[in-house]
């Protein structure tokens, strides 16, 4: 590991814990071996290593969030967090709140409250983070959503994926399959048998749950490379009639007692009908589902063969790395998730608590000890996540009770939102570099560089600006926490830089923000808070923010 | 592999080389490319009305099929008759666009998709010869229309086309405009594109030097946004995306200020419209910043018709064409009508047969090419068969294409003044094994007036 002579406080720290952990070929032997470190190993963390680890196990850093995983270590607050009960159910606030009734019933007017209701205050940091996650591999968007309340079926498929991200893979593949949502977003609901006139079963569900929710478009080693042949070629997962054959499997269902006149059909998993079902053989992916298969039965078989396929957990935990940690992780750190999604120890394939906990807890990341190069590492932080780690840190509130931050996806805004793609593609993908950068020239990706254009991040800089003192739609924010440390710069920016980049900002920096925060009056009130929005709207804006490592 | 390592910000004005400043004012050309996302159903964008080929494709397409008595408005008498008596028609929903085509101003391109070489049915079965990487998936075929590659960071054939008039244009930083979202076709081995909003660019607000009332805390911003010491690549790309973006700003607000204001009408609510008033917007500009070329990019989503295509296909269908016509004739009061020249492209063609109530990925496809230059009135290329198990039907009507993009990608490389030696190695690699007679009247001869252009 090559020792950096310009080091920031936060890299110290990780020299640290190598002192502390003994020699770094003992923790590097540990490290291939175990899956993930242990609380042992690692020691307390550090107010710093915590803010970092909630960066990427939660929603952001805050005071008391930080202080819990000094307090319990990393493996007890996952274990907190894991056995957190769901929060209340989104589903009934947005009746509660006013959201179904006759006027929204076409429009997509609830979806963007409740998301933002629920990810701006529920404690169970990790179960949201993980359901962001997952949001974006099994894409839904109310943005292609054109049955009525359509908002509601979205809102339910979150609630979906919040029930379903702490259990298991198989589990949540047959619920989101059977989702509604995801029923009408892939095309899956109504699709029929073919018929005489031609008419063939419906193909974009079976397409695009193995190419972007399960398996890929090409073989993939253990550790995530692709499989290359004697000639460097690599080899397609399926082909046409793979997805001819699956669609077949995929006929027959539909909402479950449609009526319009409420939104509870989007609420009720779809349900099946043996007449719509085609009866003809499936073969796909090597597999052959006799003819004549119960459809319910056939349905299961497919998932069953998909879920046991041998890409699976290199494809989906390199993108939950990807999601939660960083943008490059080396092929063995993908390789040691990848082995706990295949069995979890107790032999079970598709834990996903393990494998969550295998992302979070590898050396790779806690201790940084990695063979990617340093310039490659890191990730462009999301800007969901940039304006939820300050939404949570200056205590926004809504007046009203609506939530009514609304639909952030345009490029004068956060150029992102919750449910809201344009496509299932997800507003990045997992492989995304942009050309002409060393990063693309050295092979690495950068997912979140795809929504990073001379637009969007002007966008976002004056969003956050125009919305930083005061909010805005009777969604308002409290600086009250951090007024007190405005007439000691040093400890305002100290405080901003340990809860919003886990002590990440240069000494330039930190120097040169205390300083011109320092030009600003403190006579009175209004000194102070213009300090704080100050230094915050600086930092929100640092490139050493805006990477997250 | 990508060729030198540019650096991935151009300093403005290090890109000012004032090159070729005393020619004429109107030598101008741009080219704007299209892109319907999705995959455009083709099969419902163009359809036979000669009866016998109906029949055919109301048969194949079942529920999908829009009745014979629908299209007769739209019937088009092309100046190169079809042959065996086959007669196409726009679809109803494109009917603004018929008097452009019987003006000359539109052109059709049949069954056009990624290819290699000329393939056939036999060949493509056993895959006996190259094929494009990556068929019937979204977001490769984007790419691989766009790039030749499938999803990568490969450089597209208007970004090359933009790397080879670069030093044309005095602020060149805007020779490739991006108003669709990301995509590959505007990025070179040097061109970088400008990705810019439809409503034009805003500045960044905070480093105004007002910033919440304080001059030291909006210096410090603007500095820390466009500089940095981090070691993270990813930091440095991002300052440099931010620095493009402040120095473009004020370099097309005061450009964009000065130019004319259009009379023209976008409809409004219209995506793709939006995105095509800016490009007129832009192009009125042109003297201003010194351009001689440019090449443009916009979009228009939602076409991945699965489901509820009678519905929503002629909803898109209506937005590209009011987009189209307005642009057109934007273009004609800026009196450059004869110097732009647009087509469309899109992910796929779709399957002929019917799912329900949409249709599946598929390959060939029919795309327009619109401007002054164009000798438009007529299709190019090859007719496919109007129903199932033609000689072209890959599965379900899907097309296997019989004209490749690389012929249209040269051909409009042609017209913008590349060599023929250029379009071979940078615009369209597999040229050479296409027939070059397709498209070889496309554009009526160039203006004697428009002096050759150096490359």
């Amino acid at each position: 590991m090559v020792i950096d002579t310009d080091q920031t406080p936060s890299d110290l720290a990780l020299q640290d814990h190598i002192k502390r952990a003994g020699s770094l070929a003992a923790m590097g032997a540990a490290l291939v071996s175990a899956a993930g470190c242990s609380d042992e190993q690692l020691g307390p963390p550090t107010d710093e290593e915590a803010a970092r680890f909630l960066g990427q196990a939660g929603l952001g850093a805050s005071t008391a969030g930080i202080e819990s995983v000094m307090q319990l270590g990393y493996g007890p607050w996952l274990d907190q967090q894991f056995a957190m009960p769901l929060s209340e159910s989104l589903w009934r606030w947005a009746q509660a709140k006013g959201f179904q009734v006759p006027a929204y019933k076409a429009s997509d007017m609830g979806m963007d409250h409740a998301l933002w209701y629920r990810l701006i205050n529920s404690p169970d940091v990790l179960r949201q983070r993980v359901a962001l996650a997952l949001s974006e591999i099994f894409v839904v968007s109310v943005r292609n959503m054109p049955v009525p309340w359509g908002q509601f079926g979205c809102i339910a498929y979150w609630e979906l994926l919040e029930a379903e991200c702490f259990g298991n893979f198989r589990t949540l593949l047959e619920r989101v399959a059977l989702s509604p949502a995801m029923g009408v977003y892939l095309s899956m609901r109504g699709s029929r048998k073919e018929d005489a006139t031609g008419r063939e079963p419906d193909e974009n569900f079976a397409r695009e749950i193995l190419q972007l929710f399960t398996i890929g478009l090409v073989q993939l080693n253990d550790n995530g490379t692709p499989k290359l042949n004697a000639l460097g070629q690599t080899t397609d997962t399926y082909s046409s009639s793979d997805i001819k054959g699956l669609a077949r499997v995929f006929t027959g269902w539909d909402f479950d007692r449609f009526d319009e006149a409420t939104p509870d059909y989007l609420n009720r998993p779809m349900v099946f009908s043996a007449e719509a079902h085609s009866q003809k053989e499936k073969t796909f992916l090597g597999t052959a589902i006799g003819a004549g298969t119960p459809g319910q039965q056939a349905f299961k078989q497919a998932l069953d063969t998909i879920f046991q396929h041998p890409n699976v957990p290199p494809f989906i935990s390199r993108q939950l790395i990807q999601r939660l940690v960083t943008s490059n992780p080396s092929p063995d750190y993908v390789a040691r998730v990848a082995a706990v999604f295949k069995d979890n120890g107790q032999g079970v394939r598709g834990d996903m608590k393990a494998v969550i906990r295998a992302v979070l807890m590898d050396g790779e990341t806690r201790i940084g000890l990695s063979p990617v190069p340093l310039q490659l590492m890191g990730k462009l932080r999301e800007p969901v996540l940039r304006f939820l780690q300050w939404a949570r840190a200056v205590k926004v509130s809504s007046s009203d009770g609506l939530w009514n931050v609304g639909d952030l996806s345009g490029p004068d805004r956060l150029g992102q939102s919750p449910l809201r793609s344009a496509s299932v593609f997800n507003f990045f993908r997992p492989g995304y570099a942009p050309p002409n950068t060393v990063l693309a020239e050295q092979g690495a990706v950068a997912p979140e560089f795809q929504i990073t254009d001379e637009s969007t991040v002007i966008g976002y800089a004056n969003f956050m600006f125009r919305v930083l003192p005061f909010g805005g739609a009777n969604v308002n924010v409290s600086y009250s926490d951090w007024l007190p440390l405005a007439r000691d710069p040093a400890a305002l920016v100290d405080k901003i830089n340990l809860l919003f980049t886990g002590r990440s900002l240069s000494e330039q920096t930190l120097s040169s923000l205390t300083e011109a925060v320092g030009t600003i009056g403190v006579i009175d009130d209004q000194g102070a808070f213009r300090r704080v929005v100050s230094a915050m709207l600086i930092v929100l804006c640092c490139p050493e923010f805006l990477i997250q490592r | 592999m990508l060729g030198s390592a540019a650096p991935w910000a151009l300093n403005l004005s290090a890109m000012a080389q004032a090159a070729a400043a005393t020619t004429a004012a109107d030598d101008y050309k741009a080219l704007v490319c299209v892109f319907l996302q999705g995959g455009n159903d083709h099969a419902n964008t163009l359809i036979p009305v000669d009866a016998g080929s109906h029949a055919r494709y109301a048969t194949a397409r079942g529920s999908l099929a829009l009745p014979l008595s629908s299209l007769q408005a739209t019937a088009l008498s092309p100046t190169q008759v079809l042959p065996d008596g086959r007669q196409m028609a726009l679809a109803p929903a494109l009917a603004s666009l018929k008097p452009l085509f019987d003006g000359g101003k539109l052109a059709t391109l049949l069954n056009i998709g990624p290819l290699l070489q000329p393939t056939t049915l036999a060949q493509f079965n056993n895959r006996s010869v190259p094929l494009p990487p990556k068929l019937f998936s979204h977001n490769d075929q984007q790419s691989v229309w766009q790039s030749y590659h499938q999803e990568g960071p490969n450089p597209g054939w208007g970004g090359r086309l933009g790397d080879l008039f670069m030093s044309g244009n005095t602020k060149a930083a805007f020779t490739c405009v991006n108003l669709g979202g990301n995509a590959v076709y505007l990025s070179g081995d040097q061109a970088i594109p400008y990705v810019m909003d439809p409503l034009g660019p805003s500045p960044l607000l905070a480093a105004d030097g007002q910033m919440y009332g304080s001059p030291e805390c909006s210096r410090l911003l603007a500095k820390l946004v466009t500089q940095t010491t981090s070691p993270y690549a990813m930091a440095q790309m991002h300052t440099q995306v931010m620095q493009r973006a402040v120095d473009a700003q004020v370099e097309l607000s005061a450009a964009l200020g000065k130019a004319t204001t259009l009379t023209t009408a976008f409809t409004p609510g219209n995506r793709l419209a939006a995105q095509l008033k800016m490009v007129a917007r832009m192009i009125s500009a042109r003297a201003t910043l010194g351009l001689k070329r440019q090449v443009f990019f916009v979009t228009l989503g939602g076409f991945d018709l699965h489901d509820n295509l009678s519905i929503q296909h002629p909803v898109l269908l209506g937005q590209v064409a009011d987009a189209l016509k307005s642009f057109m004739d934007a273009t004609t009061e800026l009196g450059v009508a004869d110097r732009v020249t647009t087509f469309t492209a899109s992910d796929f063609g779709r399957t002929l047969s019917s799912n329900g109530d949409g249709s599946d990925h598929g390959w060939g496809s029919y795309h327009f090419v619109m401007g002054g230059a164009v000798q438009g009135g007529r299709f190019y290329g090859q007719l496919p068969d109007a129903g199932l198990l033609g000689p072209q039907d890959v599965s379900r009507g899907c097309l296997l294409p019989t004209m490749a993009v690389d012929q249209l990608a040269a051909s409009l490389a042609g017209w913008m003044g590349v060599s023929a030696t250029d379009q071979r190695s940078l615009i369209a690699p597999q040229l050479a094994a296409f027939d070059g007679a397709v498209l070889a009247n496309l554009f009526a001869a160039p203006l004697p007036s428009a002096p050759p252009v150096p490359v």
